[in-house]
């Protein structure tokens, strides 16, 4: 392989090229990297590579393996805002080979780990590099996608990140299948697990590497023209990335995306006990496993379904579904527990999830209509830090408050009555910078060529 | 270019598939 190969100007596509070819190539990095959702099914296994069928002394405990996934996404959020420049001037050919290395390299760098039994090396591996894979994976199709899809970009961004949705669902029964197959007397089955998802995740992000284009400078739509009467949030003017991070509209969007991702997150951590614990003794373990499984599936489901609707409604309008409409449904929620009912309960959060997938997907397109397509990739990866500072505000608001309500007295089925009022008042935070959103002062455009 | 089309959707269709079904059939058990 050249680095010609892999460089922006032999990425353009010919005259002709159907660009429904780049969203399945973006789906295959996703769909990739996705499998971070599913880290937690390694964390046990990884508890006893000593003892295999139990915790033996030497073996690493839980909160140790669970620093893992944890480094991956702080390493998901910091790279996507430091690469993000760099994703944009050497395009997504380049960008998405490196990270395919950087996420098999990731697995493989574990392995070694695994077969040393260091686990600062894992830490290294998946944590570090693998992490970076993340973040450099994540924005790497998104701007080509808005250019490919200037007249649906929700739809064609929502499409993509579906896929880190669709990764977990996945990787789980792969991971699972994986281990029990290479598993023996000897051995976990961990290492050589390791090893094959390494190379699988690098062969299929490969497609996506071989498959992506780039438009033409002059390419749009047969029959499109952009509309001469553009809308009040949506820009046909540029703001370049350094810039962009100086405007109230970014960190509008940036408390938007965080507050959206927060109160989303806490719950898909705590989903399992939280089920368990509200229908005491009505629950067991293994349907629980189901109900985190139904709400994965909206969480990828939402993804498509509100960054299509964007296109439509707008994207502010979207947002401010999502927060009126979770607000009025995490204030349900204590009410549903008390009514006994299960049902209502899933169907609440089943729609709660969708939308926290829908914040994920539409914001890139929301961007988009602030900030123009000069450097919407790096924009993006800016603001995903937003989503490192969610990953951990929302699980200790969850974990916390619990934690505080139990240790006073609550019954453990009541202890998420107060986290859920807290998860409104965060949501109407988001409400009210989403409320706020103007378009960006012409004094932040960019004056130079596109 | 409509093959290459088909085939890229197949490859990453397939896999997604899969796993949408797998957590159906897990899902399933919520309301038995």
């Amino acid at each position: 392989m050249t680095s010609s190969f892999l460089d922006r100007e032999h990425t353009v596509a010919p005259p002709g090229f159907n660009r429904f070819m780049v969203p399945p190539a973006a789906l295959a990095v996703h769909l990739s990297i996705g499998q971070a959702y599913a880290f937690s099914t390694f964390n046990l296994p990884l508890t006893k590579l000593i003892g295999i069928t139990h915790s033996a002394p030497g073996d690493w405990d839980l909160k140790q393996v669970g620093w893992i996934f944890s480094i991956a996404i702080v390493f998901l959020g910091s790279s996507a805002a430091v690469f993000g420049r760099w994703v944009e001037r050497v395009g997504p050919r380049q960008s998405m080979f490196t990270a395919a290395l950087c996420f098999g390299g990731g697995f493989l760098v574990s392995a070694v780990g695994i077969h040393l039994h260091q686990l600062w090396i894992i830490y290294l591996g998946y944590g570090v590099l693998g992490g970076c894979g993340l973040g450099i994976g994540y924005i790497s199709p998104v701007s080509t996608l808005i250019k490919w899809f200037p007249d649906r970009p929700g739809m064609a961004t929502g499409m993509a990140i579906m896929g880190f949705g669709g990764g977990a669902l996945i990787a789980a029964p792969l991971s699972v299948m994986l281990m029990a197959h290479f598993k023996t007397a000897a051995s976990t089955g961990v290492l050589e697990t390791f090893v094959t998802m390494g190379v699988i995740y690098f062969m299929f992000m490969m497609i996506g590497v071989y498959a992506v284009r780039v438009p033409a400078a002059d390419w749009k739509p047969a029959g499109w023209t952009a509309p001469a009467q553009p809308k009040q949030l949506v820009t046909t003017a540029n703001v370049a990335v350094d810039m962009a991070w100086r405007t109230p509209q970014f960190w509008l969007l940036w408390v938007v995306l965080c507050m959206n991702v927060s109160a989303g997150i806490g719950v898909i951590g705590q989903a399992s006990p939280m089920i368990q614990e509200i229908f005491t003794g009505r629950v067991t373990p293994a349907v629980a496993a189901s109900f985190v499984g139904l709400i994965s599936l909206f969480n990828m489901a939402g993804r498509i379904f509100w960054a299509s609707t964007s296109d439509y409604i707008g994207r502010r309008n979207t947002y401010m579904i999502f927060f009126a409409l979770g607000i009025v449904l995490y204030a349900s929620v204590p009410t549903l527990g008390h009514l006994g009912s299960i049902p209502l309960f899933v169907a609440a959060f089943c729609v709660i999830l969708s939308m926290y997938g829908g914040g994920f997907a539409t914001i890139p397109a929301y961007l988009r209509d602030m900030f123009g397509t000069y450097q919407v990739g790096a924009i993006h990866g800016r603001l995903l830090t937003a989503w490192s500072v969610a990953g951990v505000l929302g699980p200790v608001l969850v974990n916390y408050i619990r934690q505080y309500q139990i240790d006073n007295g609550v019954p453990k089925a009541q202890a998420y009555s107060v986290t859920m009022y807290i998860m409104c008042a965060l949501l109407l935070i988001g409400f009210l910078c989403n409320f706020a959103m103007r378009p960006v002062d012409e004094k932040y455009h960019y004056r130079g060529s596109v | 270019m409509n093959g290459k089309l088909i085939v890229l959707w197949i490859l990453v269709g397939i896999p997604l598939v899969w796993g949408v079904m797998k957590t159906l059939e897990n899902a399933i058990k919520l309301f038995q």
